[in-house]
């Protein structure tokens, strides 16, 4: 493991997370696909390193959405029980899958993750709640401070049994493409949970390094996590991520956000040809 | 500011430090041991190794914390909540090991 390599990888996870960090998207996405298509990694291992930075961004970030008052950490904790199940499963059987049908999963991941950061999000001016509700026994709902609307907004938790069913799906997708699948997370929550889009996000964030480290541990006690490119890109993620953070944005928003679409599309459309690409070579042997 | 509420902000203060330190903690534990081996001129790396280690691990302590706090506020729905998550990391541990002794899953 050469010196150039490990700088290369440290730069490459920089960039993504300080492309993420200040788009205030996380950059997990990126990892897998670059570390596979430009770094000829095998894909386990990438899968190993790519999860040990998304626990990293998560938990450096997480700081900031908890003193903004913003996660639910009860919610957290209810919806982990579903994703870190979904990990497990992920972990039990991501050797069983093809590899082609990872990378097949990871395009999609990626075109959606193109599609969410298109959408204009608008959180909608009044707080959707309702009055007759009955009173859920399990005291999720809470409020958020909101600036805009001046103090503190209340918000109701609803439909948590489908909310489970997606956060399952959810951390499946996540141990077995080593990603935050905040992706998934963030929508689910916004439509299933109902949530402010704000709670979501920040609710989303916090949980993905818990949903990440169920499967991290299994990987890293099977040797999955390489050190010498683990380390670069943990590394690299954080320090990209907290920089990220910190630059306002010279260039215009909008910009960054297209380069950012612009690049899920390339790797989406790579990883999609190594999909096929792998089937093609296995049948003309 | 209710009671509850206090305790809540306040639990939430001490997840932020542990996540918020912890994170530079195991980054910098990865930093130093990138460097010991850049400058050893050493394949082997067992102090990232530690700190990917020490990564891995802070979700799971963020939990134990939870559980604490939880059982600190005598709400044990939430506290048993806490404690199923954890069952099921561990869970996820002994799975990677058995699969890593047994071999092929």
């Amino acid at each position: 493991m050469n010196a150039g390599f490990e700088l290369w990888l440290f730069a490459v996870s920089f960039g993504a997370a300080a492309l993420g960090g200040m788009l205030g998207m996380a950059s997990g996405i990126f990892i897998v696909p670059i570390l596979t298509m430009f770094g000829s990694i095998d894909i386990h291992t990438a899968i190993g390193a790519s999860i040990v930075s998304v626990i990293a961004c998560s938990c450096g970030s997480a700081a900031s959405f908890l003193k903004g008052r913003l996660t639910n950490i009860r919610l957290a904790i209810v919806l982990e029980t579903a994703t870190t199940a979904g990990a497990l499963t992920g972990v039990l059987l991501v050797g069983a899958i093809p590899v082609s049908y990872l990378y097949f999963l990871f395009a999609l991941i990626l075109v959606l993750s193109a599609r969410q950061m298109l959408a204009r999000r608008r959180e909608p001016l009044s707080p959707k709640t309702d009055a007759d509700a009955p009173r859920r026994p399990w005291q999720l709902d809470s409020t958020y401070p909101d600036r805009a609307l001046g103090g503190d907004i209340p918000y109701q938790v609803r439909r948590l049994p489908i909310g489970m069913i997606l956060m399952y799906g959810a951390g499946l997708i996540s141990a077995l493409l080593g990603i935050g699948s905040g992706v998934l997370k963030i929508p689910a929550m916004d439509s299933a949970l109902r949530l402010p889009i704000k709670v979501s996000s920040a609710t989303s964030n916090f949980m993905i390094g818990v949903t990440a480290a169920a499967s991290a541990g299994a990987y890293f006690v099977r040797g999955d996590i390489v050190a010498p490119i683990a380390g670069p890109v943990a590394l690299g993620s954080v320090v990209g991520a907290a920089v990220g953070a910190r630059i306002l944005m010279a260039v215009s928003g909008e910009r960054i956000r297209l380069l950012f679409v612009a690049v899920l599309m390339i790797l989406a459309v790579q990883m999609l040809l190594a999909a096929f690409g792998i089937d093609i070579m296995r049948g003309l042997r | 500011m209710s009671a509850a509420a206090k305790e809540l902000a306040r639990t939430e203060g001490v997840l932020a430090s542990v996540l918020q330190y912890g994170t530079w903690c195991a980054s910098g534990v990865i930093a130093v041991g990138l460097a010991l081996a850049f400058f050893n001129r050493q394949a082997d790396m067992p102090v990232v190794a530690a700190g990917i280690g020490l990564l891995i691990l802070l979700p799971v302590v963020r939990v134990i914390l939870m559980l604490g706090a939880f059982l600190r506020q005598k709400d044990y729905r939430f506290a048993a909540v806490a404690a199923l998550v954890l069952t099921i990391i561990c869970l996820g541990f002994v799975a990677g090991i058995m699969s890593r002794s047994g071999g092929g899953g």
